[in-house]
């Protein structure tokens, strides 16, 4: 009975006075999927996942997050989707096992905080006040408490900003094993890295609009297209390019031949011929890099600015 | 439900390890209960505290509190989760009060083993009526929370709110000594309904039901205010009221607009604050050292009365204990004598030495005066005479319920009192003569220059000859001493009477005039005395006035000498205590 679409946007549209915030953007979130937003601040994420979550009414346009209108059944969805917050704070002395036990009594269904706390790896702290923990835990309680109901869905609104990049290795693999329980997520973050490891399916905002999705594969050959080989040679190599090279991919050399760069739609195949040339000619191969076109590059190419400024 | 239980829960645990809930419910009041308990007597410290509770649990535990949770981000996680804010106010004011139901009984404890302040008696509608307070302010705290934009918005209103209250709610400074318009001020303020209400609670007696116009504000308050403030409840700062919004709590002021402006029109509580600061001076408690006591019937040489609640407490033959070890006022009487509060077992209040006031408003305003003439002469009871209904209705409502203060109408009835008891009236006898004769030297006497009117006694010097006689005449001096002796040989018990409102026969001092015309006829000082005491009480069917014992109302006179030895001694007063209270004697004959 489910629906298997677990949110479906719109023409959605929000207006604060004069500023649109969110500029008429259609997206769907399949059950099971996680799905990034990914923008530079004042994008209009934030308020997007807040509509979503009910926690504010829209301009315009069409949302349904689990076949509910977040707006008229606020409770029905609030009691159905879990929530980590850009920033989270609780009370200074509540102690994490508090905190959990206090948050899941307001839902219909609750999860096991046992469990819940040791998956996290909480169990320890369980009785620590919550002044007392690091930044990794206090993220870490806020995903708990984001999955004390057992959600069907999970909003986490850039979960990893503002941590180093140790916590936020932690973060991401307790993303990808939630992932792994079909359990759909939306992300929002403006890492790029974050979105192109967790997310099936991304979207990019800009200005309240969203100017492409798709996964993050997608995007990167829809755009750009061509990925960049890197080789790098003990000795200088002969004048010329390999034999049989495609003329439409660039190659270019390092003013003493000892490095090279090609542009290529394939580079599997580039790298191969590249190989074999440069042991050919007696070259003395010392590195190979492949560099794909990242999101960032997508963005770039886009919106002409960076994402992180 | 569910919600809300495990919302009360958490909010009680998180306050449970809040250090400063602690100090600022238990240990700051506390300090002003040690420290001013003294000062100011166990009602009245124990008002000041209960007040300080409330309005400091109101505005500072839930207002700033509730801004401070919201500002600091951590209410914006529970705006993700499927409830309302009902389990947040709800904890709010289930916080509050069981933070203070420990803080009351705490306070009443330490009052009852410290200063011996006793239960009190309506505990029931005390702790209803607190309980009511505690949830009225915290609602009120709520609503600020849910206007001000900022912790120094938070600050200011509260303190705007706070101090005020705190200083105009009766239970710092006396609303008594304040000017009117301030007092009228205090009307419109929640918290002087809660002092009011407390008070009368406490020290009157009072029930919920007789504190209906306080019950009535601060239910109201605390209905409108919950209310408002779960309309206007907002989770994280970003969520701005518009300036509409803050109408709504004008709303939550209406309750004491309305019951202020009635007040301004009643004045109500006005007379009550007066009724109130009578009964807080009643509860001081009282050590006479050294005196002289006369009990009513017998004499202790040398003893120590202490005086408690309005009642005597113990007696001390012999050494006096040391007062700051009874926590009680000492007052240094050597070579002094307690009486009990003289008894006139007969006056006439209709009128004051023979001349009849010219209207039933000034007759009540006549007895008013003469009942408080009699208080200033040290006597505390009198048993009155064809005393007009609209007299007994203002004694009613005016002296018993302790607006006025007055001798106390032992018996209203003209009925004869049971057993064989006999009036002496002596001093009628002869202020009858000496009318006859022209002499007016009765209104010569210091306590009568004292206690009447100027314009009274110059018109009884023009015209005492026009004065009505008293309708069954009077026996000459002679004749009723001699009857008198007599009545006394058969063993019949004497009460001392002076028809005091008669002829020349001012209300108040004339009791003193009696006792020596009584030693003059051949009584024995301590005879005269049980007649002017514990034999009148007898006479008027009120045993338990006119003694001084453990258990007595301590309503009594402090005498310089021994009027044992030097009957006229009983006029030397020093110190008039009624009910316990240490009467302001001037404050009673100063308008004239």
């Amino acid at each position: 009975m489910a629906p298997e679409v677990a949110i479906a946007v719109s023409a959605l549209k929000k207006n604060y006075g004069k500023v649109e915030a969110v500029r008429g953007i259609d997206f769907e979130v399949a059950r099971g999927e996680v799905f990034g937003l990914l923008g530079p601040n004042g994008a209009g994420k934030t308020t997007t996942v807040e509509i979503l979550e009910g926690l504010r009414p829209r301009s315009g346009g069409e949302v349904r997050v689990l076949g509910f209108d977040p707006e008229d059944e606020t409770m029905a969805v609030k009691d159905r989707i879990g929530v980590c917050l850009q920033a989270t704070r609780l009370s200074d002395k509540i102690t994490v096992e508090e905190s959990l036990q206090l948050f899941a009594a307001f839902y219909t269904r609750s999860a096991d905080t046992t469990a819940l706390l040791k998956r996290l790896q909480l169990w320890d702290k369980r009785k620590a006040y919550y002044t007392t923990l690091s930044g990794g835990q206090k993220q870490r309680l806020a995903i708990a408490l984001a999955m004390v109901n057992e959600p069907d869905i999970v909003f986490l609104d850039e979960p990893t900003t503002g941590l180093d990049a140790q916590v936020r290795r932690e973060i991401h693999t307790l993303i990808a094993e939630l992932s792994d329980r079909n359990t759909t997520i939306l992300l929002t973050t403006h890492y790029i890295e974050e979105a192109e490891q967790l997310c099936q399916r991304v979207a990019i905002m800009d200005e309240g609009r969203i100017i492409v999705q798709g996964t993050p594969r997608e995007l990167q050959e829809r755009v750009i297209g061509k990925s960049r080989v890197e080789i790098l040679c003990h000795n200088a190599l002969p004048e010329g390019l390999p034999p049989g090279w495609p003329a439409e991919d660039a190659v270019h050399f390092s003013p003493g031949r000892c490095q090279l760069v090609a542009e290529t739609e394939y580079p599997a195949r580039a790298v191969v011929e590249l190989v074999k040339w440069v042991d050919g000619c007696g070259a003395g191969l010392s590195d190979i890099h492949i560099k794909r076109p990242t999101l960032e590059d997508v963005f770039i190419e886009l919106t002409g600015k960076t994402l992180r400024d | 439900m569910k919600p809300y239980i495990a919302y009360i829960r958490t909010t009680l645990r998180l306050t449970g390890r809040e250090r400063i809930v602690i100090f600022f419910n238990y240990l700051f009041p506390l300090a002003f209960l040690i420290g001013l308990g003294e000062i100011m007597g166990p009602v009245p410290v124990f008002a000041l505290v209960l007040t300080l509770n409330i309005l400091g649990t109101g505005f500072f535990g839930a207002g700033m509190r509730a801004t401070m949770d919201r500002e600091a981000g951590i209410l914006r996680r529970f705006k993700v989760a499927p409830i309302t804010p009902g389990p947040i106010l709800v904890a709010s004011m289930v916080t509050g009060w069981v933070v203070f139901v420990p803080a009351l009984i705490g306070f009443i404890a330490i009052l009852n083993l410290r200063y011996h302040m006793p239960l009190p008696p309506n505990i029931f509608s005390l702790f209803v009526f607190l309980s009511l307070g505690v949830v009225a302010f915290r609602s009120m705290g709520m609503i600020v929370a849910s206007v001000v934009n900022s912790m120094q918005e938070s600050q200011i209103i509260v303190q705007l709110l706070y101090m005020p209250m705190l200083l105009l709610s009766g239970a710092t400074i006396p609303l008594t000594i304040m000017p009117d318009w301030l007092q009228t001020v205090a009307q419109f303020l929640p918290s002087n309904y809660l002092n009011l209400g407390m008070q009368g609670i406490l020290l009157r007696r009072e029930s919920l039901a007789q504190n209906w116009q306080a019950v009535a504000a601060l239910l109201a308050t605390a209905l409108l205010c919950f209310f408002v403030s779960l309309k206007l409840f907002r989770w994280e700062k970003e969520d701005r009221l518009k300036p509409s919004a803050k109408l709504w709590v004008l709303a939550a002021l209406l309750p004491f607009v309305i019951a202020g402006a009635w007040q301004v029109y009643d004045r109500g509580n006005l007379r009550k604050v007066q009724i109130l600061a009578h009964q807080a001076r009643r509860n001081v408690s009282w050590l006479v050292r050294d005196a002289r006591i006369f009990t009513g019937d017998r004499v202790i040489e040398r003893g120590s009365l202490l005086i408690r609640n309005g009642v005597v407490e113990r007696i001390y033959e012999g050494d006096s204990p040391s007062a700051s070890d009874l926590n009680a006022e000492g007052i240094a009487a050597a070579g002094k004598t307690a009486l009990p509060g003289l008894i006139d077992a007969e006056v006439v209040l209709a009128m004051n030495a023979g001349l009849k006031p010219g209207s039933m408003k000034d007759v009540s305003a006549a007895a008013e005066n003469a009942l408080a003439a009699y208080l200033y002469s040290g006597v505390t009871g009198i048993g009155s005479i064809g005393l007009p209904p609209q007299i007994e209705k203002l004694v009613e409502s005016r002296f018993v319920s302790g607006e006025k203060l007055g001798a106390m109408v032992l018996r209203s009835a003209v009925a004869p009192a049971q057993g064989p008891c006999r009036m002496t009236e002596l001093s009628f006898s002869q202020a009858s003569a000496e009318r006859e004769a022209g002499d007016l030297s009765l209104l010569k006497e210091t306590l009568v220059e004292e206690v009447a009117p100027r314009a009274l006694l110059t018109r009884l010097e023009s015209s005492y000859r026009d004065l009505e006689p008293h309708a069954a005449g009077a026996p000459s001096l002679e004749t009723a001493e001699r009857s008198l002796m007599a009545a006394r040989a058969h063993g019949t018990k004497l009460a001392a009477a002076t028809l005091s409102g008669t002829a020349l026969l001012v209300h108040g001092p004339m009791l003193h005039h009696e006792l020596r015309l009584l030693v003059q006829a051949g009584l024995t000082p301590l005879e005269a005395l049980r007649a002017a005491t514990s034999d009148a009480a007898d006479c008027l069917g009120a045993p338990r006035a006119g003694r001084l014992g453990p258990g007595a109302d301590a309503s009594f006179v402090l005498v310089e000498g021994n009027p044992l030895e030097e009957i006229s001694s009983t006029e030397r007063i020093v110190e008039v205590f009624l009910h316990g209270e240490n009467v302001h004697r001037g404050a009673l004959v100063e308008k004239k």
